[in-house]
């Protein structure tokens, strides 16, 4: 889109603004390549700040002059970005997030009550006198609060870890048994918000084939917590001593469903079987509007060499292997939702998503 | 004589036009009256409006005339708050009240586009009794290249399934109809249940043709997605909490609650299901879960 706009307005427009213009769309070039070519695991919140770091300068540095011109540019931009890598779904919710800014601030110039909801409702269809926004007034601030606006998201990315872990006293009590998946690392500060006032000891499932357990366990012992690592096979052999199961995500869906690690859907089940309550450590930036649907665009497989290497060349002829990284869980198995924003149930998921994004956005 | 007169308007739009849904019919017809009445106050207009509404139940007694007339009223309050003119305020009214027909006529194609991702190539799926809203997502699904199989229940007493099965036929749907009492057998080789609405209640349960909650029970019991598509005007504010709730004024046709005979003989036309069973609602407010239904019709009612 930089380019594009470079070449055309290259007669009036400063060398300046050209050069800046392509110059972010190498950046954002480079963002997708990054992210198509997956390999090391990134930290959803370092994904969330480049994104937001990005469509801060292409609010900036774009070519619009309305707010529609803008919302045009960034659903473009975010298109490509998501479509590099669908299961960073914390992409798409950053672009969703700026979206919904920007018709915030436009409406707020606009001089349009709060009052008067953008979402779709029965009320809004019986009383709304029939056109809708069509965001072509031109507000020569609407780029200064939009740029404000994504400062504070970017200041609100930041705390999110420690808010989540301020409410751990409230949830894990003395001499609890704990148990836990994989390596999150929301689940790690949770816990050792947790460990500097209480005595509690935790089991950490390795989580094949990545055993990225063993990563989160050696983490908590070093704050002298008790920690015991086993393999997934045990996991519900162990389940009837456990108090809490305190899991973290890749992604909230809008149903209140978790696409997690591979092997959380077995240890949501084990729980539910003993009546454990499973909570699930997330920030709100995970929060996705999709749901469970055809697409399948969440799942992600890797190579299969973890699950069997490829020295074992005779069998690997005659079978198929596959790798997948996500799991599935359904709303039926969570008891809580910690974010920054407060604890909450899977069936009031629908609410806080009204919150943070509108659903003209849901489909970039 | 007027309500001899407004009956027999509402029956031929009925007849005149199948696939409209009965409420926008019924919004129709009482914007037709609203249209005509004559009065010079809001009250007078109520007053008038609700002996319309019966007439209209007195014709088709089922639960979505009942939820369109209380939310052509609602539309009738909110507008005369804001306007204390009472011509000014009858001319906004009936504004709004083409441009809200306008919009629920969409509202068919709004709840096709987003259901149809749920169906997957080669998928099984199960439906109850004649809907149109299923029909219409069922023709989206077609037209973006799916293949798929349909069961449809037979659908006693008025044979309803039948009336499906000839419809997907014509789009080219593999159909199958089942008797009422095989859903329990197919339902292991069906991938999900997707039926329609007459109302949607304030639990986030619906209300539809007998044998839903049949269907609902045994698709829970095999772990199969239960899906729900209703237009948003089909939401009522009842909320029942069994079978017996629902008032008998539903679940019988109008005819036999006229003879007055003694209701235990009869056959109940609905059934109530409960949110606990429904997996997802598809309105063209967007796509919702049982517990988001109460919200929607708390920012309306309240």
């Amino acid at each position: 889109m930089g380019r594009r706009g470079a070449g055309s307005g290259s007669a009036a427009a400063m060398p300046g603004a050209a050069e800046r213009g392509s110059e972010l769309s190498e950046q954002i070039e480079a963002f997708a390549a990054r992210l198509r070519r997956g390999g090391e695991r990134p930290r959803s919140e370092d994904t969330a700040r480049q994104t937001l770091s990005l469509l801060r300068k292409i609010v900036g540095n774009g070519r619009w002059s309305r707010a529609g011109e803008l919302m045009d540019l960034i659903r473009t931009e975010g298109q490509r970005m998501t479509a590099a890598q669908p299961s960073e779904t914390t992409v798409g919710n950053m672009v969703r997030r700026v979206l919904k800014v920007i018709r915030e601030e436009y409406g707020r110039l606009h001089g349009r009550s709060e009052e008067s909801d953008q979402q779709e409702s029965l009320h809004k269809l019986l009383t709304s006198g029939g056109l809708s926004e069509d965001f072509r007034t031109p507000y020569p601030s609407l780029r200064a609060n939009v740029i404000e606006a994504i400062n504070e998201m970017l200041i609100e990315l930041e705390g999110t870890t420690d808010n989540i872990a301020m409410q751990a006293l409230e949830h894990i009590h003395s001499n609890e048994v704990i148990m836990t998946i994989g390596y999150s690392r929301t689940v790690e500060a949770f816990l050792k918000e947790a460990a500097r006032k209480r005595k509690f000891q935790v089991i950490v499932a390795e989580c094949a084939p990545f055993c990225q357990g063993h990563e989160m366990a050696v983490r908590l012992s070093k704050e002298n917590i008790e920690t015991t690592v086993m393999s997934d096979a045990a996991i519900f052999a162990v389940m009837s001593r456990v108090n809490k199961v305190i899991i973290g995500t890749k992604t909230i869906l809008a149903n209140g469903a978790l696409i997690a690690v591979s092997g959380t859907h077995t240890l949501a089940l084990a729980a539910k079987h003993h009546s454990t309550p499973l909570i699930v450590c997330a920030p709100m930036f995970k929060l996705s509007p999709q749901f469970p649907n055809e697409e399948d665009s969440f799942h992600k497989f890797v190579s299969p060499q973890e699950v069997l290497p490829f020295t074992e060349g005779e069998i690997l002829a005659k079978i198929n292997v596959h790798c997948p990284v996500f799991d599935y869980v359904p709303p039926e198995l969570i008891t809580l939702f910690i974010s920054n924003i407060g604890g909450n149930a899977p069936s009031y998921i629908y609410r806080l998503m009204s919150e943070l994004y509108h659903p003209d956005d849901y489909e970039l | 004589l007027e309500d001899a007169e407004r009956a027999f308007t509402f029956r031929a739009q009925l007849r005149d036009d199948p696939d409209v849904a009965s409420a926008v019919a019924a919004i129709r017809a009482l914007l037709g009256f609203l249209k005509q009445d004559r009065g010079e106050t809001i009250q007078g207009l109520r007053s008038s409006l609700r002996d319309a509404i019966d007439t209209l139940s007195r014709v088709d007694s089922s639960v979505a005339v009942s939820s369109g007339g209380e939310l052509f009223l609602r539309f009738i309050s909110l507008t005369s708050l804001e306007y204390s003119d009472y011509s000014k305020c009858k001319e906004i009214m009936i504004e709004r009240g083409e441009i809200f027909l306008a919009k629920v006529s969409l509202s068919r194609n709004k709840i096709a586009k987003l259901c149809h991702p749920f169906i997957r190539d080669g998928a099984r799926i199960l439906t109850h009794a004649y809907s149109r809203v299923v029909l219409r997502v069922l023709e989206a699904a077609v037209e973006s290249k799916k293949r798929f199989s349909v069961y449809v229940t037979e659908s006693q007493p008025d044979e309803a399934g039948q009336k499906m099965a000839k419809a997907l036929r014509k789009l080219n749907i593999p159909v199958t109809v089942i008797l009422d009492a095989a859903v329990g057998y197919i339902m292991e080789k069906v991938d999900l249940v997707l039926v329609g609405a007459e109302g949607v209640v304030e639990s986030g349960g619906i209300i539809n043709k007998i044998g839903t909650n049949q269907i609902a029970v045994c698709a829970k019991a095999q772990n199969k997605p239960f899906y729900v598509v209703a237009e948003s005007f089909k939401f009522v504010r009842l909320f029942p909490l069994n079978q017996q709730d629902v008032p008998d004024r539903f679940k019988y046709k109008a005819d036999t609650l006229k003879t007055g005979q003694n209701l235990t003989e009869e056959h109940p036309w609905i059934d109530y299901t409960s949110p606990s069973l429904i997996t997802l609602l598809f309105t063209d407010l967007g796509v919702l879960t049982p517990s988001a239904v109460s919200d929607e019709l708390i920012k309306l009612y309240l």
